[in-house]
């Protein structure tokens, strides 16, 4: 049987697995939404939970960069009533409180193929992906100069290199594409996994999870 | 296999399963590739004809009392079940089969021929290039196993071109010809039985010592790791080049018809080649250029060019091609810089890229310019570019002339002449491929073959 991993189920799967994640948690009520920001720490995101849901953004299932309990008190009632108004036959899990990530966005999937089995895909996420289609493929499982490598073969790795806010933390991608090729190969019962956005901080701060979706057959 | 396959390629005797003096039939033309061009013992097989392109035809495998290397059968599909036992029966070492109508036809029916060829194959432990297969040449040992005789025209040298299409070995190989690519190997794998790319490539890296690159045609596999992961075993030994096929839908879809398989997704092939330390080209013209060059020519140990022209526009484009293609100009040391100002008047630009245009009358200070710039530490390679005005008629042949070796800088050189017909050709065959130098028709295609031959090294040296 086939099951798709969608909102916190995904996230707290790959935290299961010792993945770096933005610090979520899944809130059932306005009060625990605040509180649950509070811990965290200002600024917040929250996005709807729902296992029924693949494309949060095409729902406006999210509302980020919130500052203080009442934006994020007002934010969640609406994200919780534009749901259940608009797809009302649709269950919600609750609402995901998460930190709001920072950084540079990228991109981090697996998926296999017919011929070859499980591929390892890297590229910049947002507008970039959409656009430009601006990924690169190896074959799983890779090797430290491999994942240097499909970094560099990006036509924006420019922007990786030279970001505006200063150096980001490069090495910390590259480990992260090797912790995710080493787990690839330890679950063959993961049949996809799509990570974006994967955050990357300025260097020294290594990478954070925000959303992914993850095919499992059980 | 690869001693199975070393005897299949340099065979002492050949059958001709399904020979023929009918002009209309391809065992015409595979006998007319060996006649007079094959050292061995041709035996043609046909039992209809006593005499075949002039020698004795025998009725079957089973009349010749001789052992048989090679058999190239050319039989109808139907008939291939029986002339392959009968090859095992004789132990016969390899076999091309120039059939086609398997797994490439619509028909339901192929698949199931080729399966049953399969099984006979295992059977007998019998390596079969093919089918449906043009064939295979073998310069290095005179053997030409194909129905096209005009291959045996290539000129012998090290680059071997595997390809899964007949058609593109059609295209390169009179390339090859017309532009003094040399040749150990040419061959198509066709529906690849049990010969495939990760057999030849093994072959050729670890038994073949004509063979200094490898040349990859692929359109799609149906096990991709395999040829990757020999591929990866075998990396450092020698370069491997490929052009994958199969980029747009429409191409893909045809490689399904072609040879039976679809060519995949090519943003995983493109990052599953370099992964493998296989340098993938864009086009047959890249491939065979790159080929050249890397058998020509030692790698660049950087990325550093100096560009020495005879005039400055062909310079100035050389210059321009450098960089997106991975490749900056050179600076040449005060030492250098001054041997130049010292061989050149100071009429025109003298610092790289140079122009060469006031010694249009003097080969031997050109000469002088590029051994001193070979010299330089900064150099890693050089883009030696000439054209021909009446006024610098003898340049090419009184650089034959002075050119003594430059072999020993260990550096490429890759030269562009450009000439009206007749008018250079013979100096220019003197220089090209001799040395370390080799010659290109453009200045792009000068610049992308170093390039390419820089990044074959780098991947070649790649730490796994």
């Amino acid at each position: 049987m086939e099951s798709l991993l969608l909102g916190i189920n995904a996230l707290t799967f790959l935290e299961k697995e010792g993945f770096p994640l933005l610090k979520s948690y899944l809130a059932q009520n306005e009060k625990e939404a605040a509180s649950r920001s509070l811990e965290i720490g200002y600024p917040v995101t929250l996005k709807i939970s729902s296992p029924d849901m693949i494309h949060k953004t095409e729902a406006r299932g999210i509302r980020v960069s919130l500052k203080d309990e009442i934006e994020v008190r007002h934010a969640f009632r609406e994200l919780v009533d534009s749901f259940s108004s608009s797809y009302p036959e649709k269950w919600l899990d609750g609402i995901i409180v998460q930190k709001q990530g920072s950084g540079i966005e990228v991109i981090v999937g697996m998926l296999k193929d017919l011929q070859f089995g499980p591929v390892l895909m890297f590229g910049l996420g947002g507008v970039f992906v959409e656009a430009m289609k601006d990924v690169s493929f190896r074959l799983i499982p890779i090797n430290a100069s491999d994942a240097k490598d499909m970094m560099e073969e990006l036509k924006g790795y420019d922007i990786l290199r030279r970001s505006r806010s200063g150096p980001i933390d490069l090495p910390a991608i590259e480990d992260f594409l090797l912790q995710f090729s080493r787990f690839i190969v330890l679950h063959p019962e993961v049949k996809e996994i799509d990570i974006n956005p994967l955050f990357i901080s300025s260097l020294g701060s290594g990478v954070q999870i925000c959303d992914a979706r993850i095919k499992v057959v059980k | 296999m690869n001693q199975k396959l070393a005897r299949l390629f340099s065979p002492h005797s050949v059958a001709v399963v399904g020979a023929s003096n009918n002009f209309d039939k391809l065992g015409y033309h595979v006998m007319k590739s060996l006649v007079g061009n094959y050292r061995g013992k041709i035996y043609p097989i046909n039992p209809k004809d006593y005499k075949i392109w002039g020698l004795d035809s025998y009725a079957s495998l089973g009349a010749i009392s001789d052992n048989i290397d090679l058999a190239v059968i050319v039989v109808p599909a139907h008939m291939v079940p029986d002339a392959l036992h009968l090859c095992g029966g004789k132990g016969v070492q390899g076999v091309v089969l120039i059939t086609a109508g398997f797994r490439e036809i619509e028909d339901p029916g192929g698949s199931v021929r080729e399966e049953e060829i399969r099984e006979i194959a295992a059977h007998y432990n019998l390596p079969i290039i093919g089918p449906n297969t043009f064939g295979f040449v073998n310069l290095s040992s005179g053997v030409n196993a194909s129905f096209t005789s005009e291959f045996s025209r290539i000129e012998k040298g090290g680059v071997a071109l595997i390809s899964q299409s007949g058609g593109i070995c059609h295209l390169c190989g009179f390339l090859a010809i017309e532009q003094g690519v040399a040749m150990s190997k040419l061959m198509s794998l066709g529906n690849r039985c049990n010969v495939d790319f990760p057999e030849l490539l093994s072959y050729l890296v670890e038994e073949d010592s004509t063979t200094r690159v490898i040349a990859l045609y692929i359109e799609g596999l149906d096990k991709p790791r395999r040829l990757l992961e020999v591929a990866e075993s075998l990396r450092g030994k020698k370069p491997v080049i490929a052009y994958k096929a199969g980029k747009s839908e429409k191409g893909d879809s045809a490689s399904r018809f072609h040879t039976g398989t679809l060519a995949g997704n090519h943003a995983i092939w493109k990052g599953a080649l370099r992964q493998a330390g296989i340098l993938e080209v864009d086009t047959a013209e890249e491939l065979l250029d790159t080929a050249k060059a890397i058998d020509a020519c030692p790698l660049p140990r950087g990325t550093h060019i100096a560009i020495l022209s005879s005039q400055a526009g062909p310079g100035m484009i050389a210059s321009d091609a450098l960089e997106p293609a991975g490749l900056k100009l050179c600076r040449f040391s005060e030492v250098t810089q001054e041997r130049i100002d010292q061989l050149l008047p100071p009429v025109a630009i003298r610092t790289n890229p140079v122009d060469m245009g006031p010694a249009w009358y003097n080969p031997k200070n050109i000469i002088e310019i590029l051994k001193t710039v070979l010299g330089d530490r900064d150099t890693d390679g050089v883009i030696f570019l000439a054209m021909y005005a009446s006024a610098n008629l003898k340049l090419v042949e009184g650089m034959v002339e002075y050119m003594k070796s430059i072999e020993s800088f260990q550096k490429p050189v890759i030269a562009c002449f450009s000439a009206p017909p007749g008018v250079w050709d013979e100096p220019v065959k003197a220089l090209d491929r001799k040395k370390g130098v080799v010659t290109l028709p453009t200045p792009e295609r000068a610049v992308l073959a170093m390039a390419n031959m820089w990044k074959v090294g780098f991947l070649m040296n790649r730490k796994r």
